[in-house]
């Protein structure tokens, strides 16, 4: 459904370096992807994984320590990993992608009203003054779901909830109208019942304004929930990506069968829960092979020596494994995962 | 809010009584010989029990503690006892407080917009040139005590531009060295809080949101960033700002400023009590009306502040 388009926004060979203390890290090492209009991807992974300052390479955002220091991220015809000037990244920020953060609690000026911290947005983007900025606030409320808009947008943050600040936080940005939607751990700070309730509305906003959507996450519920696309990342590169059914259901990287794995609801009573045993690479050293390799137990002897390129499974799938090699023996991925469409299933396709 | 402030104040007067009674109290119990000073070897018992009958210390102390809230109400604050004695301490205070006053209010807005200023340039280069700069010049003023730099500006700064080495308020120049000196630590110390503060703003997630939504660096300092970072500062300007009537003991004695840096050093040596009881009641009126100020400036600039109900949250 997706090979077809050009991509919106693609990224090559991207390479992200972090100066610590005197010391380098790799944080993005050679990852490519291409997003499509009108989709809605989610790049999974766990923590340290890369997909934040991914996505936050995009728009200029990473910390000031940080640099694009290899590879292109095409977007409407330039070339943002060249971006350095501020007024450059400010032509793309809001207008082109807006980002939609962690955090409710923190992520909102706790010294200002949600009208004018939502108005900040709109007068930049939509050019709008005085009364009709404020009829814009009020409307940008209702449109994300707060009753009492109009009395709510005089409020603080502190006044709203957890649930209620994140849909301001939607609400900004939306009111940049944005092409691209990046939503970072967009419900991991929520509690359950109100995640669902943000999903949906991330959803029904995407539809209405047609959004391209990009998620990142580390659970895989919500990425079932959601995601048309899938990339897995692992250590700065994105080893597996592969529409949503093919992900969970013909999954082709020993990482993403490790991941999947993980989920708490394949596992069996009584026993323990299925866990990745050792720890990520260490960034801050040249990473030779497979990253994957050493916590891997299905390890190939080439998976310590050369870095594996992509291995087509279909149009839409691809993954960096020496397993998908004609020459590699079969390996079989765990059993645990093989039950995985009785406990995941999507609600769409 | 004006219940709450009402119920302030009047907490505030309370910790004002009580101060108040316990100088009073303290005052009574050091030796009666403090009151002739060096004439007290001249005096016979007779004379000595009839100053002090005049005084009225010879009352029982529950009276003269009456009597000193009443003439308090009326708005007497006595009369000198030693220090200038028989003049009425209103009088003496009222000479002194304005040098001290002018001083103390020059020196904190100097203090105020040289070290915010200098502040905000080093959070804008943090870790650069400017922040180092800074960052040298704070450790030096507090590193070295105060004394010396005072002395270095009065001896050899005043040597060198030919300005003359004591103030005299007639000549407008000689205004310039003393307010330096009680400015250099202010400037410090306000620089450090800005700096310090605004860092901290700057690190917090809702600063990466407004970088996202697409709002300039500069906008960001001046719309987010500076106001919040002022607050925590907030609170301690009312209290500042007041203490500057009380002068600088260190400034006023080494240029000889006729403020009122030391005066209550000097009340207290020589035992002059009912002018202690005054400059008492200005120090710990200035304290408790500065902390109850600072906090409505606080709840005024702070929105998350309720002062007199709960907020609401949903």
């Amino acid at each position: 459904m997706t090979q077809a388009r050009e991509p919106i926004l693609k990224v090559r060979d991207l390479e992200v370096r972090f100066s610590l203390r005197g010391r380098t890290l790799t944080a993005i090492r050679g990852a490519s992807l291409d997003v499509f209009e009108g989709e809605s991807l989610a790049i999974v992974g766990e923590s340290g994984s890369g997909k934040s300052v991914f996505v936050k390479s995009f728009m200029g955002m990473l910390d000031k320590n940080g640099l694009v220091t290899h590879g292109s991220i095409e977007y409407g015809g330039q070339d943002l990993a060249k971006f350095s000037a501020e007024k450059d990244w400010l032509k793309i920020r809001g207008r082109e992608l807006a980002m939609v953060m962690q955090d409710p609690m923190t992520s909102l000026n706790p010294l200002k009203t949600v009208g004018a911290q939502i108005g900040e947005a709109i007068r930049l983007h939509q050019g709008l003054r005085g009364a009709q900025l404020k009829e814009a606030v009020v409307a940008m409320l209702e449109d994300v779901g707060i009753p009492n808009a109009a009395k709510r947008a005089r409020q603080y943050p502190h006044q709203f909830s957890g649930g209620m600040r994140q849909r301001v936080v939607i609400a900004i940005a939306m009111a940049c109208r944005p092409k691209i939607l990046i939503c970072d751990e967009p419900t991991t700070a929520l509690d359950v019942t109100i995640q669902a309730q943000i999903l949906s509305l991330i959803k029904e906003l995407k539809q209405r304004h047609n959004l391209t959507t990009i998620y990142i996450t580390h659970d895989l519920g919500v990425v079932a929930n959601v995601a048309d696309r899938i990339a897995v990342m692992y250590a700065g590169d994105v080893v597996e990506l592969g529409t949503a059914e093919e992900i969970f259901y013909q999954p082709a990287h020993p990482y993403t069968w490790a991941l999947l794995s993980s989920l708490p609801q394949l596992g069996i009573r009584g026993q323990d829960l299925y866990s990745i045993k050792g720890t990520p690479p260490n960034l801050f050293s040249h990473i030779k092979g497979d990253a994957f390799a050493p916590r891997n137990p299905q390890a190939l002897a080439v998976d310590f020596e050369y870095r594996p390129p992509y291995f087509e499974i279909s149009p839409t799938h691809k993954a960096r494994t020496w397993l998908l090699d004609p020459r590699a023996p079969k390996v079989e991925p765990p059993p645990a995962i093989r039950h995985i469409r009785q406990v995941v299933g999507r609600e769409d396709s | 809010m004006f219940k709450y402030f009402v119920k302030r104040m009047l907490l505030a007067l309370l910790s004002l009584f009580v101060v108040l009674t316990i100088v009073f109290l303290l005052m009574r119990l050091m030796p009666v010989d403090g009151y002739f000073a060096d004439r007290s070897d001249s005096m016979n018992e007779a004379t000595k029990e009839a100053v002090l009958r005049s005084l009225g210390l010879l009352d029982p102390v529950p009276k003269q503690l009456l009597d000193f809230y009443g003439k308090l109400l009326r708005g007497d604050l006595g009369s000198s006892i030693v220090y200038r004695p028989r003049v009425p301490n209103a009088e003496i205070l009222a000479d002194k407080i304005p040098y001290s006053a002018y001083f103390g209010l020059a020196s904190v807005t100097v203090s105020l917009v040289l070290g915010c200023g200098l502040g905000i340039l080093m959070a804008r280069s943090k870790a650069k040139f400017w922040d180092k700069i800074g960052t040298g010049y704070i450790l030096l003023i507090n590193a070295i005590p105060s004394i010396v730099y005072y002395l270095f500006f009065q001896v050899t700064v005043s040597g060198a531009l030919g300005i003359p080495m004591l103030f005299s308020a007639k000549n407008p120049v000689t205004w310039i060295l003393p307010l330096i000196c009680m400015s250099l630590g202010g400037i410090a110390s306000n620089a450090m809080w800005t700096r310090r503060y605004m860092v901290d703003e700057l690190n917090k997630d809702y600063i990466a949101l407004a970088r996202a939504k697409g709002v300039k660096n500069s906008s960001i300092m001046v719309h987010h960033v500076l106001r919040n970072a002022f607050i925590p500062m907030a609170q301690y300007l009312p209290s500042n700002i007041l203490y500057t009537v009380t002068g600088s003991i260190y400034v006023e004695a080494l240029f000889s400023v006729p403020g009122m840096g030391g005066l209550l050093v000097t009340a207290i040596q020589r035992q002059d009590n009912t002018l202690v009881q005054a400059l008492v009641l200005i120090y710990a009126g200035i304290g408790v009306v500065g902390l109850v100020l600072g906090d409505l400036l606080m709840a005024l600039l702070d929105p998350r502040i309720a002062l007199s109900k709960q907020g609401e949250s949903r």
